[in-house]
């Protein structure tokens, strides 16, 4: 309490000296803001964006993936996968040191990935995304081999993230995981510098990093939740990048001299998906006429502002297994009209949208989209739930309306994972829907390495969910953040896993 | 006055037992956080979740995971959070001050208003004066906290440029959303000591010290505010546990590093024992604020006490 | 002396009369409001969104981003903030009342009891409360309603227990006792009427407290369908857009605003009309 209070003091003198508001960026310190804290930095901990944009510049993984989403290596130089698929063999970086001065070599990659799948790991989220990998074989200081239980085709993407990111062994043991989770250490351009939980973490540069010493000296993350908040501190000159910014004030961002909005194509993708089991949308020709009621186009130009893609299956255009020539359902209010006649549904039948309550924008799409619905003579309601009841409990658990609302970041850029989730039978995001055919098309493509094969196949799957009307596809919504003129040489990636490394201030 | 303190002591206990009690038990029906963990994560299977809940003791009994807690507040350990496993104590010692020094702030920015636009409100009860005291701080009350709070931000970071949006970078800092939750509560104080001090006035006592020629300051603040206090003191006690609890939207809007930000945190990450710390902090400190009063009270007016 | 209770005489009137329509114009607008504006401030047209104010006939206080007409949806939206606020204060202020009632009065266990059931609800802390619950079950209005009485009776608990603490130790209490007058009845004629002032004024804020908490909840990301307007959730809602379409959060707030006023100036009338010792000034 007392060194608060003269914290309190001294920081009035700051003030006072400099007037109100001083900018905290003098020198070569880039502030950036994000939603959340993570509470741990621990690859192993979390599967959270928020995590990413920070920790993708404290840790390396073997691989790693730039902001145009191609794989390049990062602590390994080199990677060959066997011709069955069961074997990766990495050659790994030379001369690489942690942030500690532990030496990084083949043990650092083999404890890494012993940690990850085995006790430690399991009280994580990671593991179950790395459980192809059966062990790791040490060659040599600087050659292993990745050996793995079945082919698993998305994995060099998986190892450019998350919890393939390399740790220190002696570091992590001698100091233990409590104190790791707080204290990360990694082989990236910034190191930690200071973190206080809640509020913010701090990064120094790394002056050893093995891709050479970054410019800034250090960036400032701030954990600020409320968008508006984050857009009033841009607005007020303290910040330099705000991540979450609301689309209604875009405009308000670039009218600003010393601002301007970054926007390209991002990973989340938007939909929403039908209660094939129950009420009226169990009949696939209701599904379409809904489909037809609603005109998307309009709602990407008119509520998105042109920050996002119409989209024909539940993916984006860079993802894997996207198809060009896949063509959705055209907007037909008369058609769709005729559709419901014919399946007997009566103008006024009730609709129901679930939503994620604090999701702004979507609140405004959900709004529309049910304005189309009325329409063609629907009765729609929209119901905003709360973001971890509608994932945890009324999805999985088919408590839902009509409709649902579904967002999905995958960050692999690979249909696989949004497919197999969303449409094999038992998956949690398919309470509703059983089809032979679409499990036996999920599973084929996953049994195979062969990427062309693996294309046809998803793209079958993708044409099939269309042809079955199994979601209302919407939008793919770009990656868009506000950000201060005076920061230089910021490529803006789509999955929001920053790298300042290139990056200075004015 | 030593058995009357005793009992209160028990009985505030008791409340703070409840209160956790109550807690626990509807965070676990709310959601699981192994779940909450996983959430985006791949092909996530029964086994390891069941992994995750063994790893946070969420495998044991109700009554077991309640005892364990108990146990660790008395030896005051809250436990560690789900989400990075720092110790809840760590969280909310960063915490509390900073809500406890928004909570008081707003508090003495209402009383400092509230007691002379009250008192000059019931003097001249009725005239314009009454009336535009009354008009002008009934506007504070009417709008929601948070929109009030984006205003303020929007007039004095956005446009003047005078004050920091958000976050915690010394007292600039502070005088936003102290003023935004102050002025809220004002409304509500003014109109308290104004009827309270109407009540007073009428008063036989109030006539007879007129009569004896003191002079109205004399009057209105010594011996009218004073017998007005009651009714003012018990508000502010129970204000203060509203206060605290409002501050929760403040806090957000502002990224106030407070209670209200972790306890908000909390409850939508399931984090069962940073929820369980908050709120019995929160308990424990609106508790001892209603005790403070009780044993004001009883000082004020003895006939509470003795029974 | 003369003089100045004359102006204070047709005071009083003008207070009655200003608050009686203020709330008139709000009640009467949200009852006609069906009738007024059929489509119930629902119907949307993205090709007219957030249109300015005063511009055209059709749309004379603008449209939102969605294009819905401002004013139907202002005058509509009363329906949800009235009934948030009415039943959810006169749950709150019939328990609270009666358990204050009961428990200074006759004190002993039922007090020790009530109070420190009382004491449990006050140190939870509403929001928190309420996001927990919706949690468990979804948010809704009877919900909302619901979670609302039961953190708010034990202000009027509290209020008359303190002031039936002082009242039962009067003259005219003590007298009606005497006069071995059964309880309820010095309770509810005697007690009650003395004890009404601050419930009332509780409760003419609560009424507006209520409205405003609503639209608290709904930008924590609760509340209630989008599609329906209430004045809370456009306020929530329009957030986002206070720098570009002021009259998006302007108009919601005002009519809250009119309202709340309108209660309050009613409220006091009432009060110096119910309370017979405040007429002597």
């Amino acid at each position: 309490m007392l060194s608060r209070i003269g914290r309190l003091s001294s920081a009035v003198l700051a003030a006072a000296l400099v007037g109100t508001a001083a900018p905290a960026l003098a020198g070569g310190t880039l502030t950036v803001a994000q939603a959340l804290d993570p509470g741990s930095w621990d690859p192993i901990d979390t599967f959270l964006v928020d995590w990413s944009k920070v920790a993708n510049n404290v840790y390396d993984g073997l691989i790693q993936r730039g902001p145009d989403m191609k794989l390049v290596p990062g602590l390994a130089t080199s990677w060959k996968v066997s011709d069955d698929g069961l074997k990766i063999r990495f050659e790994l970086r030379k001369g690489v040191t942690f942030h500690n001065g532990e030496a990084f070599d083949a043990e650092a990659v083999k404890f890494t990935f012993e940690r990850l799948l085995g006790a430690e790991g399991a009280k994580g989220p990671q593991q179950s995304n790395y459980n192809a990998i059966e062990r790791i074989e040490v060659i040599d200081p600087y050659t292993i081999d990745m050996v793995l239980k079945k082919p698993d085709p998305v994995l060099p993407t998986k190892l450019a993230g998350y919890g393939a990111m390399i740790v220190p062994p002696k570091y992590v043991a001698e100091k233990g995981d409590a104190w790791f989770n707080t204290h990360p250490v990694g082989t990236g351009p910034f190191m930690l510098d200071a973190y206080e939980p809640k509020v913010g973490i701090k990064l120094k540069a790394n002056p050893n990093f093995w891709g050479g010493k970054p410019k800034l000296d250090g960036v400032d993350f701030r954990f600020i939740a409320e968008p508006g908040t984050e857009v009033a501190e841009l607005q007020a000159g303290r910040l330099d990048i705000a991540t979450l910014i609301p689309l209604s004030q875009i405009e308000t961002i670039k009218g600003q001299q010393n601002l301007d909005v970054m926007s390209v194509p991002g990973p989340t993708v938007v939909v929403l998906r039908f209660n094939t089991k129950n009420g009226v949308t169990k009949d696939e020709n209701v599904r379409k006429a809904l489909i037809m009621a609603v005109d998307r186009e309009t709602i990407v130009k008119e509520i998105l502002l042109g920050q996002a893609k119409p989209i024909v299956s539940f993916q984006s255009e860079v993802s894997f297994g996207h198809d060009p020539e896949l063509k959705p359902l055209p907007f037909d209010p008369a058609g769709a009209k005729k559709l419901l006649a014919a399946a007997k549904v009566a103008p006024g039948t009730a609709v129901q949208l679930d939503i994620r309550g604090n999701d702004a924008t979507f609140r405004e799409v959900a709004q529309a989209v049910a304005g189309y619905l009325q329409g063609v003579g629907l009765k729609p309601t929209v119901k905003p739930y709360e973001v971890s009841v509608l994932l945890n409990d009324i999805i999985p658990n088919g408590k839902t309306g009509e409709m649902f609302h579904t967002a999905w970041g995958g960050w692999t850029f690979d249909f696989d994972n949004t497919a197999y989730l969303m449409y094999h039978t038992g998956e949690k995001w398919n309470p509703y829907d059983s089809d032979p055919k679409l499990d036996a098309l999920l599973e084929k493509q996953r049994s195979i390495t062969d990427q062309a094969e693996r294309l046809k196949l998803l793209r079958e799957v993708g044409a099939y969910v269309a042809n079955r009307a199994l979601e209302l596809p919407l939008y793919n919504l770009n990656t868009f953040v506000g950000i201060n003129k005076r920061v230089k040489g910021f490529v803006l990636p789509g999955d929001n896993r920053y790298r300042f490394t290139d990056v200075s201030v004015d | 006055m030593t058995l009357f303190l005793i009992r209160r002591f028990a009985q505030a206990l008791f409340v703070v037992f409840a209160v956790t009690l109550i807690v626990s038990w509807a965070v676990r029906l709310s959601g699981d956080p192994a779940v909450m963990l996983t959430q985006g994560a791949g092909s996530v299977t029964e086994q390891d979740l069941a992994n995750i809940r063994l790893a946070l003791g969420l495998d044991r009994p109700f009554h077991v995971q309640y005892l364990g807690f108990l146990k660790g507040l008395f030896a005051g350990d809250l436990g560690n959070s789900f989400m990075g496993g720092t110790p809840v104590t760590v969280l909310i010692a960063k915490a509390l001050p900073a809500t406890l020094i928004l909570a008081v702030s707003a508090l003495l920015v209402s009383i400092v208003l509230a007691i002379p636009l009250g008192i000059r409100a019931a003097v001249k009860r009725g005239g314009a004066e009454d009336q535009v005291i009354r008009i002008v701080s009934l506007a504070g009350l009417s709008f929601p906290n948070f929109w009030l709070a984006l205003m303020m931000v929007l007039v004095f970071s956005i446009l003047l440029k005078w004050l920091p949006p958000s976050g915690w970078d010394g007292p600039t800092s502070l005088i936003l959303p102290a003023l935004t939750a102050g002025v809220i509560n004002t409304a509500a104080n003014v109109r308290l000591v104004r009827t309270a001090m109407l009540e007073t006035l009428s008063a036989q006592y109030i006539m007879v010290a007129r009569a004896k020629g003191l002079a109205e300051r004399v009057v209105l603040y010594k011996h009218a505010l004073r017998n007005s206090a009651i009714p003012l003191i018990t508000y502010v006690g129970i204000q203060f546990g509203g206060l605290v609890a409002g501050l929760v939207v403040i806090e957000r809007v502002f990224n106030w590093p407070g209670m209200g930000s972790l306890a908000l945190d909390a409850v939508s990450g399931r984090d069962y024992p940073v929820l369980q710390g908050v709120v019995t902090v929160f308990a424990v400190l609106i508790v001892g604020v209603n005790l403070a009063v009780d044993i004001v009270y009883g000082l004020v007016d003895p006939r509470i006490r003795t029974e | 002396m003369r003089a100045s209770r004359f102006s204070l005489r047709r005071f009083l009137a003008l207070e009655l009369v200003l608050g009686g329509f203020l709330l008139a114009v709000m009640i009467g607008g949200v009852l006609a409001s069906g009738w007024l504006f059929p489509d119930g401030g629902e119907a949307m047209d993205l090709k007219a969104r957030l249109l300015p104010p005063f511009v055209r006939a059709a749309h004379p206080l603008g449209t939102d981003p969605l294009g819905r007409d401002v004013l139907s949806r202002v005058v509509t939206g009363g329906w949800i903030s009235l009934t948030v606020g009415f039943w959810s204060v006169l749950g709150a202020a019939s328990f609270g009342t009666l358990v204050g009632l009961v428990a200074g009065y006759y004190r002993g266990l039922a007090e020790t009891l009530l109070m420190r059931f009382a004491d449990v609800q006050l140190a939870l802390p509403f929001i928190l409360l309420a996001i927990t619950f919706a949690a468990i079950v979804g948010s809704s209005l009877p919900l909302m309603i619901v979670l609302m009485i039961v953190s708010q009776w034990v202000q009027y608990a509290r209020v008359v227990r303190g002031s039936v603490l002082s009242l039962r130790e009067r003259e005219f209490v003590q007298a009606a006792r005497a006069f071995g007058l059964p309880d309820p009845r010095i309770l509810f004629l005697h007690v009650l009427p003395n004890a009404f002032g601050p419930v009332l004024i509780l409760m003419t804020l609560n009424v507006a407290n209520n409205i405003l908490l609503e639209s608290s909840l709904t930008f924590l990301g609760l509340g209630v369908d989008p599609l329906v307007p209430s004045w809370g959730g456009m306020l929530a809602d329009g957030r986002t857009y206070m720098q570009t379409a002021w009259w998006i959060t302007v108009f919601p707030g005002l009519a809250i605003m009119m309202t709340v006023l309108g209660l309050n100036l009613v409220g006091d009338w009432l009060r110096d009309n119910l309370d017979p010792t405040a007429k002597v000034p």
